[in-house]
């Protein structure tokens, strides 16, 4: 110990420690660079990447005839990255100036961008072409413009069918952004086609890895954006735009299809609005919040959302089934005294000519003579009792597209009403005959079907037997032909002979002794049926079905009028403008425009509703 | 004297005994350093390239004053260092002063700089030589012992000249190395009953800002315990019984105070009282026992507890830029800018990977996201540009040199020269161990740079006089002359 020189023991110690703590630091920059090294990476990676997201244009859509229905416009919107900002001194006063925007709100937008200091927030959205010019010529660093398509509709028409786009919230990515693909503040299609269609109609995001301390010539482009594909809708924008004008200051829908391939030529709901109100914009927000609490609910797309009784249309299909199950042959003659009474049953009709047959019962429309058919189908001798021949006329009906959801490619459809067995049995505890279910050979009480299934039954009828799914897209860019299902026939288990008995009956009810009469066209062979729907809330329904010509039909029609009083007074005339307009591209009765327009119908209904809430 | 007339009898004798090995060290690390200090200087488009306001082309300019100054030191006469050692620690300190003369300068807070014309010199850094000179002298005196009071106070008043200067420059970073001496102190056989209460007393400190004090003082509790009972030779069951009577009597005293009497105490100052009380008896039976080895630990412990909740109190009057890097150290408050330096240094370090992304390549250094990267952080450019295999050489290089100055130091016949070897090993290995822990976020930051790596021609200059001296003296004839006298 005196001897320093001598004691090897504390010079040992000594270079152990020096030996321990560089085997420490070897040890400690191991685990920094090779076992949290591509962790290390990725940060310092993102130190100095940036991705800059490119969009796509969105695909557009034009109708049959080539029309623009949703065109592109572009925006921009003025991002900023706050750690790229100057942060003393940004010239709001020039900003403001530059981008129109209120110096109130631009300075809560920069403040709110400040909260996530690397990332590019929006600072003011929806720019001008020229704005951006002006931003571009100031080269402020830390800002820049993103180029993003939205919509314009030149048409101006079908604001519930088209749909808009809107922008992504959080709560959205919280629940149905399951492949990932959107991130907040992108567009999405909402409602209609936009929203049907979206996976085409957006394409894909490109993605370019940008060095923010490189100038912007060493960009490398990740991904390059894919365009949108455009879409061509059936919808024929000249008779959509016609059928709107028409429906105007009423409720319901018009659907008309062309019943050789199913493709909708209209699909009118009114009350619509400009779809143009929705465009993403800063007004947008207030525009919906306005058409959303609007008690007529203009939003709403009724075509194949709101479900009603069909009403004496839903003759026709009984008379078909009628025919089908050999109960009823069209010389069957039953007579009609104002009604029908059976038991304690009275079903009322309007006063014509005793007996008829099927032929001119379908033509007057008479009640009677179909409560007969109806009780001759259920209290059929094949079937042990009227329980089993409602489930076979069920069957029938389902084959129609009646209670079922057809399939169509516009979102929100309903299926409408038609019950099973076990719910009369449950509801009348098991004691229950044709009689107790009546009211459905005339289309009222348990059976209720939207305007779409109702222009599709037309179709199947001017088919003589079978449809095609109802849709509205008949081509995508780039694809040869649209999904198998939309050109699939559906055939129904009714005979064609069986078809044409029902046809010459719209007809003689068109074109002799009918009641739609008005919905008559010289040349055209107009065959229809109208309905009038009771309801307990107001004046009846009014609708419509027709196809027309007779043989060979180039359209077929459904028209549903709310509270329309007849199915002559509203409906008819509407359905016969618009197959005058398809067929023949001329108005040749200006006085019926006239009569549809100045109809005025009681929704006082609807005004009460608002006033209850 | 002998030197000039050994040297003029002999010409192969103008670098004689001159330890290659480590000149080639120095060497290597010195163009390590320019390698680095080059790239984490190099501006791309830099329009002329040699223009003397980049980094590196200055550092050029020092690496050739360090090389003459080197070769210089090697030619001068070898006992010059031993006559003038007291002189050159007075000019040096003397310079030192000059930073509080209006020729100082502040940078980055510390007044510790002196504007020389276009240059500027941080005088500390000579400062070392001359201090390593002066102690060596002072404990080359005859009878000179580390383990006398008296001598060690000597020592300690050099060493403290420095440290109070820089205290007062505001750069706690740079008076600190000196407490590196310890290292060079305990070679030169300091009382192991200083050595070990003093790291015991700095781990306790470090300690008790990351646990609770209860936490704290249970630990201490069973660690003296477990000490005594290894001291008594195995009186595992009375230390058992200790701990139990402890933990018994304080909660008792817990349940009468608290519970009964109502008196608004914690559990842990009950503890600490009956710990405190607990001792004296202790001390009582040892010393009937007589069993006197347990005292200095009973006086440790006693110690201890009073450091708990002093140390608290030490770390308040500390300035708030230290108490931050002490806390942000210790993961205790998150100061943005200077986690924000460690961060972004790891990042450097870490996204090197097992061979670095290249020279002049790395990002965290070409786009200036590390701090002081030339300078303080001059390791993130070799971590990430070379990655785990150049902080191998690296660090293999630096252990090498110091082990190396250790083994001159060991084979010297006189005090001076091993006492002046262990000093500049020492100072060698207390910057590598800060500097390197530092980047690598396992010790507080200290602004202290990296011997012969980072950008800056003082402290360049000052480790290459310090290591040249000491290269000398290891060749100094007096060694060959004793050997030989030996035979």
């Amino acid at each position: 110990m005196n001897n320093p020189r001598n004691d090897k023991y504390r010079h040992q110690i000594l270079r152990i420690i020096v030996y321990l703590v560089f085997g420490f630091f070897a040890l400690t920059a191991g685990y920094l660079q090779l076992i949290e090294g591509n962790s290390y990476f990725d940060k310092a990676e993102n130190n100095y990447i940036r991705y800059i997201i490119t969009y796509p244009p969105r695909g557009e859509v034009f109708d049959r005839n080539g029309e623009y229905l949703i065109q592109n416009k572009v925006v921009y919107d003025l991002m900023v990255i706050p750690r790229e900002a100057p942060r003393k001194g940004i010239d709001t006063v020039r900003l403001a100036s530059i981008t129109n925007e209120p110096m109130k709100r631009l300075k809560r937008s920069l403040n709110e961008a400040r909260r996530s200091w690397r990332t590019a927030s929006p600072v003011v959205k929806y720019l001008s072409a020229e704005s951006k010019l002006k931003m571009d010529e100031w080269n402020l660093p830390g800002f820049y413009t993103v180029p993003r398509t939205v919509r314009q509709y030149p048409r101006k028409i079908g604001g519930n069918l088209l749909g808009s786009l809107a922008e992504v919230k959080q709560d959205f990515l919280a629940k149905y952004n399951e492949d990932g693909y959107y991130s907040i503040r992108d567009y999405i299609g909402e409602q209609g086609i936009e929203s049907a269609y979206e996976k085409e109609l957006r394409g894909e995001k490109g993605r370019i890895r940008r060095n923010r301390y490189a100038d912007h010539s060493t960009d490398e482009v990740e991904k390059e954006p894919v365009a949108g594909k455009n879409l061509i809708s059936s919808i024929d924008a000249r008779l959509q735009a016609f059928a709107e004008e028409l429906m105007k200051g009423k409720i319901g829908s018009v659907v008309a299809i062309e019943p050789a391939t199913g493709e909708i030529l209209v699909m009118a709901s009114s009350p619509t609005f400009d779809p143009n109100e929705l465009v993403i914009s800063r007004e947008r927000g207030n525009n919906y919040m306005r058409l959303l609490n609007e008690p007529r609910r203009p939003l709403f797309n009724r075509a194949v959302t709101s479900p009603q009784p069909p009403g004496s249309t839903f003759k026709l299909l009984n008379g078909l089934i009628g025919l089908q199950e050999g109960v009823l042959k069209p010389h069957y003659k039953y007579s009609c005294n104002k009604g029908y009474r059976a038991g304690n049953i009275k079903m009322g009709c309007h006063e014509h000519r005793s007996p008829l047959d099927l032929d001119f019962a379908i033509a007057t429309s008479c009640n009677a003579y179909f409560c007969n058919v109806y009780r001759n189908i259920l209290e059929n001798k094949k079937y042990e009792s009227p329980k089993q021949g409602y489930e076979a006329w069920r069957n029938y009906v389902e084959q129609f597209g009646f209670g079922v959801k057809l399939g169509t490619d516009i979102p929100g459809e309903r299926r409408g009403t038609l019950m099973h067995r076990e719910y009369y049995d449950k509801l009348y505890h098991r004691s229950w005959n044709a009689l107790t279910v009546l009211s459905v050979s005339i289309g009222q009480g348990e059976i209720l079907a939207t305007t779409l299934q109702l222009a599709n039954f037309a179709a199947i009828i001017a088919n003589r037997g079978h449809y095609y799914t109802p849709h509205i897209i008949k081509q995508i860019e780039g694809q040869d032909s649209i999904d198998i299902k939309y050109r699939t026939p559906h055939y129904t288990s009714i005979d064609r002979k069986h078809f044409e008995t029902i046809i010459k009956g719209m007809w003689r009810g068109v074109n002799r002794d009918g009641t739609c009469q008005l919905a008559k066209l010289p040349g055209l062979d107009v065959c229809g049926k109208t309905g009038t729907a009771q309801n307990p809330l107001g004046d009846d329904h009014s609708t419509f079905i027709s196809f027309a010509p007779r043989n060979n039909p180039k359209i077929a029609i459904a028209v549903y009028v709310e509270h329309g009083v007849w199915g002559a007074t509203a409906a008819v005339p509407i359905a016969s403008l618009i197959e005058e307009m398809y067929l023949t591209d001329t108005i040749t009765r200006p006085w019926l425009i006239e009569h549809v327009k100045n109809l005025n119908l009681d929704y006082s209904i609807y005004d009460r509703h608002r006033k209850k809430k | 004297m002998t030197g000039i007339g050994r040297r003029n009898s002999n010409n192969m004798a103008l670098f004689s005994g001159v330890d290659w090995w480590t000149v080639l060290l120095y060497i290597a690390l010195t163009l390590i350093g320019f390698v680095a200090v080059f790239s984490a200087s190099y501006v791309e488009d830099s329009e002329n390239f040699w223009s003397f306001s980049h980094e590196y082309v200055k550092h050029i300019f020092w690496l050739g004053i360090s090389y003459t100054a080197g070769l210089v030191i090697l030619l001068l006469d070898r006992s010059v260092w031993h006559k003038w050692a007291y002189i050159i620690c007075a000019i040096t300190l003397f310079i030192v002063l000059l930073t509080f003369t209006p020729l100082g300068k502040t940078v980055n807070g510390a007044r510790a700089w002196l504007g020389l014309g276009g240059f500027t010199l941080q005088p500390m850094e000579l400062a070392k030589v001359g201090i390593s000179l002066a102690v060596a002298r002072v404990m080359s005196v005859y009878g000179f012992s580390v383990q006398r009071a008296n001598d060690l106070v000597k020592v300690m008043a050099i060493m403290a000249v420095p440290m109070g200067i820089a205290v007062l420059q505001n750069d706690t970073g740079s008076g600190l190395v000196f407490c590196s001496f310890l290292f060079m102190l305990f070679r030169e056989g300091l009382n192991y009953w200083i050595c070990i209460p003093l790291i015991f007393l700095v781990a306790l400190l470090i300690l008790s800002f990351l646990l609770t004090p209860g936490v704290l003082l249970i630990a201490l509790i069973l660690i003296f315990t477990f000490c005594a009972a290894m001291l008594m030779k195995g009186c595992w069951k009375a230390c058992i019984n200790y701990i139990v009577s402890l933990f018994l009597f304080s909660t008792l005293l817990f349940v009468i105070l608290v519970v009964a009497m109502g008196r608004d105490l914690s559990y842990y100052d009950c503890l600490l009282f009956t710990t405190a009380v607990s001792l004296l008896v202790v001390a009582v039976y040892a010393y009937r026992a007589n069993i006197r080895s347990i005292y200095l630990l009973i006086l440790f412990f006693f110690v201890s507890i009073i450091c708990l909740p002093t140390s608290d109190m030490v770390f308040r009057h500390l300035k708030p830029h230290q108490q931050n890097r002490i806390r942000t150290f210790l993961g205790q408050v998150d100061d943005k800018d200077l986690l924000y330096n460690v961060n972004q240094s790891k990042i450097a370090i870490g996204s090197g990977g097992f061979s670095g992304k290249g020279f002049l390549q790395g990002s965290q250094i070409r786009y200036g996201l590390v701090p002081e990267k030339h300078t303080d952080f001059i390791f993130c450019t070799i971590g990430e540009e070379f990655g785990f295999l150049g902080a191998l050489v690296l660090f293999s290089c630096f252990a090498m040199l110091i082990l190396r100055l250790m083994r001159m130091g060991d084979r010297q016949l006189e005090t001076f020269g091993r006492v002046y070897c262990y000093c500049v090993a020492s100072i060698l290995f207390f910057h590598c161990c800060i500097n390197i822990g530092m980047t690598m976020g396992i010790v507080p930051v200290m602004g202290i740079p990296l011997p012969f790596i980072s950008y800056g021609g003082s402290s360049l200059l000052g480790f290459s006089i310090l290591v040249f001296i000491a290269i000398a003296l290891d060749a100094s004839p007096t060694k060959h002359q004793s050997t030989l006298r030996k035979w």
